[in-house]
């Protein structure tokens, strides 16, 4: 067990090829219906977008409201290259992952001058006129949306069904979840959370500041940008300017708020909670903006740190008390 | 000389924070820097160490490197590091944490070796964290490392605060009343550390203090302040006997007649 241990310390990836193997038996072994694998392949997009805003929320601290413009972006660049070129899957991810990357550059500028709720307010307007823009313009197709995005297919594969098309997703998410896994364990997420800490003593302590944001908001888009083509390419591959609004902005702010805020388990954690009961409420979708704002509200108040906080804390208190032989609380 | 400004200039509008300060500073110094209230200590730290920017003609030059207008990062990528008087202990960070992210400018490894997770960076940011352990246990919070940074008591966490700075290894470190709200037994004992730091790692030193006994007791030399200007320099005793120092601490000395005239109207 010990050598196993000191095995995945040294070569991370490892663990994420077990995850990888287990995922892929959950579908048969598990799910009963097709749209489980539906659902999870939403949780793992959702994943992926709350790791990356965790990133630029929880760690680096940067209050952005725009995110779900630049998931938009995602979407759209993948539905757009599909529609005028008629581009698939496999190019239309990585292009859009770097469209998506110069969007998170503009979204970032604002956080050189700007911060807490006026950034948050910035960002806000950013995000709505990101969709305003799609909705209004008939090069996006507006408001009817654009259909029938084509299913991924490899080596005469394709993955055309819910229960196919998880494989995409998992893999995406596996992928995601590694890198922002390794950036945040090293100095680099150090960076970003001496600067959510104190900007001034960052650069005292030789932090370029400017630069950690705007590549916080970067890697963060880029997170986004995957999640959005993968979200587009989803069967029946069907993307809409209403699925990009305020409200999905909330269900992304209350997995990271919820999961714990510059935790590195915080997002995947949310994400996976939220959209379970965001499905199991689904019959009172009146109530659902209610129950996630109180959700962020009472995490806030109650578990500053989130569930995945939580848990840590537990944890941390067990070994500080082994430790010392003394009760340390706060 | 490993620190020297000329003409070192400073306005907030009409106020003169800092006027005209010519300053050296030789390798292996310990210089203590006193002054009332508002004489501009504080602020010839934060243009030093390129918080704020000096006005138009002021020169600072710190191992060689013109750093006048140079990013606060940039100065700290020198080798200058330096505290606050408030702390700015990055509070919800671990205690290890906060001083690993004072090594910063040390980080061996490139970004994109650290976003594909080489074993080589887990190596080395294991070989970074026994470093900062041992700095953590020589200062005495190695215990407290997992904890928030916010948990500790004060005396503690001008402890953290120290270790971070010296986490860089710096050249050159200057403190902020480092020993500001301790008990005198701590002010010995933090003392007492800052002094082995400075054999360990032959850092040069300048130290903002009030209390007058530390600075007497360890700087080879003192620079007073006084509304934004240099008043007085030299060592401890010459400064404690200096006129212009005392008629700024305490006001003017007078001499027999004048004291006689004062008391007669």
């Amino acid at each position: 067990m010990e050598k196993f241990k000191s095995i995945i310390r040294d070569y991370p990836f490892i663990a994420f090829i077990i995850a990888f193997v287990i995922l892929a038996f959950v579908p048969s072994v598990v799910f009963t219906d097709v749209y489980q694998s539906h659902l999870a392949t939403l949780i793992f997009v959702n994943i992926v977008v709350a790791a990356g805003l965790n990133i630029v929320k929880g760690y680096c601290g940067q209050v952005t409201v725009g995110h779900v413009g630049l998931f938009a972006v995602g979407s759209y660049t993948a539905g757009t290259l599909f529609l005028y070129l008629g581009l698939g899957f496999w190019a239309t991810l990585p292009i859009a992952i770097i469209v998506t990357a110069f969007f998170g550059v503009a979204m970032g500028i604002p956080s050189f001058r700007l911060e807490g709720p006026y950034l948050a307010l910035a960002t806000l307007g950013g995000g709505e006129a990101i969709r305003l823009f799609i909705e209004n313009g008939n090069f996006f197709r507006s408001t009817f949306g654009i259909s029938d995005i084509p299913t991924p297919s490899l080596m005469g594969y394709n993955f055309d069904s819910p229960d196919r098309y998880y494989f995409i997703s998992m893999t995406i998410m596996i992928i995601a979840v590694y890198f922002s896994f390794s950036i945040l364990r090293s100095g680099v997420g150090r960076a970003f959370m001496s600067i959510r800490e104190d900007p001034i003593c960052a650069a005292a302590a030789g932090i370029n500041v400017k630069k950690y944001k705007i590549l916080a908001f970067i890697l963060s888009a880029m997170f986004a940008g995957a999640a959005g083509a993968v979200y587009a390419h989803m069967p029946p591959g069907y993307i809409h300017p209403n699925n990009y609004t305020v409200i999905e902005m909330v269900t992304f702010l209350a997995m990271v708020v919820l999961g714990g805020l510059g935790h590195i388990w915080g997002g995947i954690i949310g994400a996976i909670v939220i959209t379970i009961v965001y499905d199991l409420t689904r019959p009172l979708y009146k109530y659902q903006l209610l129950i996630f704002g109180l959700t962020i509200v009472l995490t806030i108040l109650f578990m500053p740190k989130g569930l995945g906080g939580f848990i840590d804390r537990y944890f941390l208190e067990k070994r500080f008390k082994k430790k010392t032989g003394t009760e340390k609380t706060t | 000389m490993i620190l020297k400004t000329k003409q070192l200039s400073k306005s907030f509008g009409g106020l003169k924070a800092i006027n005209k300060v010519d300053f050296e500073l030789p390798k292996n110094e310990i210089r203590g820097i006193i002054g009332p209230n508002g004489s501009g200590k504080s602020t010839f730290f934060n243009l030093v160490s390129g918080i704020y920017d000096s006005d138009p003609g002021s020169y600072i030059e710190f191992d060689g490197h013109d750093i006048t207008f140079t990013p606060p990062h940039e100065i700290a990528s020198y080798g200058l590091s330096r505290t606050f008087q408030l702390l700015r202990l990055y509070q919800d960070m671990t205690v290890i944490d906060n001083v690993m992210s004072g090594y910063h400018t040390r980080v061996p490894y490139k970004f994109f070796d650290a976003v594909i997770g080489r074993k080589k960076i887990w190596d080395q940011e294991r070989a970074i964290k026994e470093e900062m352990m041992e700095l953590l246990t020589f200062v005495g919070l190695a215990d407290y490392a997992e904890l928030n940074a916010s948990e500790l008591s004060g005396g503690q966490r001008r402890l953290l605060v120290l270790a971070r700075a010296i986490a860089m290894k710096p050249k050159l470190l200057m403190l902020d009343e480092p020993a500001a709200g301790l008990s005198p037994v701590n002010v010995d004992n933090l003392m007492k550390i800052i002094m082995q730091l400075k054999e360990k790692y032959g850092l040069t030193l300048i130290i903002i203090e009030h209390i007058l006994k530390v600075v007497m007791d360890t700087c080879n030399s003192v620079t007073v302040f006084d509304h934004g200007q240099k008043i007085a320099e030299g060592t401890p005793a010459q400064v404690k006997d200096d006129n212009a120092v005392i008629e700024a601490y305490l006001g003017k000395k007078m001499d027999d007649e004048e004291m006689r005239k004062a008391l007669a109207v």
